[in-house]
């Protein structure tokens, strides 16, 4: 064998493993997929929409709590997340720029935004859970939100970042404030980005339960009251899934099967935001 | 209508009744192209942005097949084959057909592993013929002087126009037959044009040029036939000292007197 | 007026992120100091967890959670890089589309999803297999390595994809073939970004807890082969946090998260600081 024929045959060979790894993974990945869709597919009944969790054995039990439970942690934590993650993002990119300060702001928040979920929830239950002295909603919510911040307040310096200098200098140039020319101007240029980072950070901490084990714990039962112990659909299926009932464990995957649908959908809209607005440009 | 000159020396590559047409393009970018291309001399693809040259350059060694979905028609003939020919080995026909790009292109490794690269890939292995061929090639391409006591150094590490030179050295270590060059002094300072502009007319003696050139003096410097292209059609080859100073076709005497483009 | 409110209130929003992380430190550090205080270095390197009798040390987790991620990683980053090859070097551009989205967004899928597919369909396979409990290191290594295969394969190609196409075309035009563009150009090339991508996604493998709670076994011991069931920290915290009962016990949970948080900072700087900034210069 020449040396150009070995290299056409390693090249063949190496092409050959890693589309094979390729499909290995992919493979593992819609196996998953698989079981998350049919498990969860052959789960789903009206049932699940109308009753609050119910001891094993009911047939009238559901994830009603859990549902309405999620929706107002991730919903409390989006409220004060994203705001606070805007206007960090904000002072990145219009006032701190390239300064010292804010390029360590950027660095902590790239950190955090890896830091172990499970820790956050310790610090919550430390700072929140023990003075209060029991679990509540707003413990959660603010775990998800300490979570949520960092994400927001990337993704925001970095499209805020991404709107021309010259747009801003127009405004200027017409005697407006910077605030204004920041809220009339750069928000507006920057809307679709902006938009896609609140979809995918709400996405990113929608599907975390470890930060929401000890601060808002879990339930059984439909709650509004933020000052308790809130349901969620993650610590539900955490419980079900680990459950030794059988009907529990198919609740456990109804709801999993429901969130990343939920998060899917978040991520899809996120991108289709972004690429109509390249195609518009 | 397209006044080409008929080549009397030996032609490197013949190009004929030649079409080429993008991925998903509607019209083709070059249309009916026929050139020969004259052995041991230059020839240089002038035209206004856009008209086609780097997709004709691109062609003689079949880089756009790096990228499915395009499709040539036609022929291009090199040692009495066409090179376009499904079948033809690639590997072997880029050896023999070498490019220097736009824009320095040296590898992440060392001076020496940069001039080496095409002759281990043939297989070469030998230390004392790979030192001399690496040392030869340098030599060649005018950078031995600067780079012969730093060769293990990292070639990222040299000026833009000695890592231009070093390109060329990679190229021309692996002896092909044609060298095609993109512009190879677009993105370089006016003093490393010179060295390169010096180094293409030496190089001339052993293998056949073909060089795309956005800058009219740069091909009247260096070239013997000069090719102008339009809107994917060759217009006119000839003489570089005839073309420029005569031209045959309306089309090129507006161009080269800078009534357009 | 409202210029410099508006300026302040941005202001003080990033510093609060700022301020937040140093409360974590500090609340993690004085929530642990009574663990600290009594055992000391033997916190660390001592395996005996025994709640019953207030003893706590941490060296089975720290241990558990140091070989899941190393197994991990083990198993993911030659499937990672070969997905990447795949995705950036070999597919078509429709399948490159499809599964490129795919894989980015599996890596968005809940961890847990993963955690409750090791336990109900990965263990019993693995169980019939090797024979044993299924449940143990070789299960949340296995399960961890799939849960950040998608995200690791990601950002390789992220970086893979950074290799300027006049490089590659280069290697070519000198008769390469793809592999001899993937080794010696793209690989090298992209060098730095790769470790650093590879290091984050061990920086999210230590921190992970939900995909492994299942399948590891919490039980706090220093595994004597790879079939044994383990502990980790994130998986004792998810286990115990809410059954501690003395104060000390307490303290050493708290001493878990902090050496964790520790550990995960640790790793995510050197891939940020070092090589993705590297990367980013080059
Ligand atoms: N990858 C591609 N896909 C589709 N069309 C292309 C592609 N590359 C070039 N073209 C089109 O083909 C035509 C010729 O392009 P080419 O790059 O060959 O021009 P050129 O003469 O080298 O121009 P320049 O002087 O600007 O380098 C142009 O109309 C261009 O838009
Ligand atoms: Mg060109």
């Amino acid at each position: 064998m020449t040396a150009v024929q070995k290299r056409i045959f390693i090249n063949k060979l190496a092409l050959v493993f890693s589309t094979l790894s390729a499909v290995i993974a992919l493979a593992f990945l819609f196996w998953i997929l698989g079981v998350l869709v049919m498990k969860g597919v052959s789960a789903l009944n009206w049932n699940i929409f109308i009753y609050e969790g119910a001891p094993p054995g009911y047939a009238e039990s559901g994830l009603k709590h859990a549902l309405v439970g999620q929706l107002i942690l991730v919903g409390m934590a989006t409220g004060v997340g994203v705001p606070l993650g805007i206007l960090a993002g904000t002072y990145l990119s219009e006032y701190g720029k390239n300064s010292k300060l804010a390029n360590t702001i950027r660095d902590i928040s790239d950190i955090m935004m890896s830091a172990p979920s499970i820790v956050i929830g310790a610090f919550v239950y430390a700072v929140v859970v023990i003075p209060m002295g029991h679990f509540s909603a707003w413990a959660g919510a603010i775990a998800l939100a300490i979570m949520m911040m960092p994400i927001i307040l990337r993704t925001t310096d970095d499209m805020l970042q991404l709107v021309p200098g010259t747009l801003r200098e127009a405004a200027f140039a017409l005697g407006a404030p910077k605030y204004k020319v920041i809220m009339d101007v750069v928000y507006r240029g920057a809307k679709a980005g902006i938009l896609t980072g609140v979809l995918l950070g709400v996405a990113r901490v929608a599907g975390e339960t470890a930060p929401l084990l000890f601060t808002s714990f879990n339930d059984n039962f439909f709650t509004t009251d933020l000052n308790q112990a809130m349901p969620s659909l993650t610590v539900t299926m955490f419980n079900y899934a680990t459950s030794p009932y059988e009907d529990w464990q198919q609740l456990g995957w109804a709801a999993a099967f429901i969130l990343s649908m939920f998060i899917l959908g978040l991520n899809i809209l996120g991108r289709l935001i972004l690429l109509t607005r390249k195609k518009g440009k | 209508m397209a006044s080409i000159i008929d080549i009397k020396e030996e032609c490197a590559l013949h190009v004929r009744n030649f079409d080429f047409t993008y991925k998903g393009a509607e019209a083709p970018s070059l249309k009916k192209i026929t050139m020969p291309i004259a052995k041991n001399s230059i020839t240089a693809l002038i035209g206004p942005s856009g008209c086609g040259k780097t997709t004709l350059l691109r062609s003689f060694n079949r880089m756009h097949d790096l990228y499915p979905g395009n499709k040539y028609e036609g022929e291009i003939l090199f040692d009495g084959r066409n090179i376009l020919d499904p079948k033809e080995d690639l590997i072997h026909l880029r050896t023999r057909i070498g490019m220097i790009f736009q824009k320095p292109t040296a590898f992440p490794m060392s001076i020496y592993d940069n001039v080496a690269y095409g002759m281990r890939l043939q297989g070469i292995k030998n230390k004392t013929e790979l030192n001399d061929r690496v040392e030869k090639a340098l030599k060649d391409a005018a950078i031995w002087k600067e780079v012969s006591d730093r060769l293990k150094h990292d070639a990222n590490g040299l000026s833009g126009g000695q890592q231009q030179r070093l390109c060329i050295a990679r190229a021309i270590a692996v002896e092909p037959e044609v060298l095609l060059f993109d512009e190879p002094t677009s993105a370089l300072d006016p003093i490393s044009t010179q060295g390169i502009e010096k180094l293409i007319i030496e190089l001339k003696d052993r293998v056949s040029i073909i060089i795309v050139t956005h800058n009219m003096q740069q091909a009247a410097r260096v070239s013997d036939y000069t090719g102008f292209m339009y809107l994917g059609d060759l217009i006119e080859l000839g003489y570089t000292e005839e073309l420029f100073v005569t031209p045959k076709e309306k089309l090129t005497q507006e161009y080269i007197t800078g009534k357009f483009g | 007026m409202v210029d410099k409110l508006f300026q302040n209130l941005t202001r003080i929003s990033a510093f609060l992120i700022l301020l937040i992380v140093a409360w974590i430190f500090v609340v993690l550090f004085n929530q642990s100091t009574e663990a600290m205080q009594t055992f000391g270095l033997d916190f660390i390197t001592k395996d005996e967890w025994a709640p019953n009798v207030d003893k706590f040390g941490a060296y089975a987790a720290i241990f558990g959670s140091v070989a899941s991620t190393f197994l991990a990683m083990l198993l993911a980053i030659p499937v990672a890089i070969g997905v990447a090859i795949f995705l950036s070097e070999i597919a078509h551009d429709k399948i490159k589309g499809f599964f490129g989205v795919s894989v980015e967004l599996l890596a968005a899928i809940p961890s847990v999803i993963y955690g409750m597919w090791g336990l109900f369909y990965f263990v019993p396979i693995l169980r019939d297999l090797t024979g044993g409990m299924g449940i143990g290191l070789l299960a949340a290594g296995i399960v961890l390595s799939i849960m950040i295969l998608p995200f690791m394969a990601a950002v390789t190609r992220d970086a893979m994809n950074t290799t300027p196409d006049i490089l590659k075309e280069s290697a070519y035009a000198l008769g390469g073939t793809q592999w001899d563009v993937i080794k010696d150009v793209i690989i090298p090339y992209a060098k730095a970004g790769i470790i650093g991508s590879l290091i984050l996604a061990l920086g999210r493998a230590i921190g992970e807890t939900m995909a492994v709670t299942f399948v590891m076994g919490n039980v706090h011991k220093v595994p004597t082969s790879i079939l044994s069931p383990t502990t980790s920290i994130p998986v004792t915290l998810a286990n115990e946090f809410t059954e501690a009962d003395t104060s000390l016990y307490f303290s050493s949970l708290f001493g878990l998260a902090l050496t964790l948080l520790i550990m995960s900072f640790v790793v995510i700087a050197i891939a940020k600081f070092y090589f993705l900034r590297k990367a980013r210069r080059a």
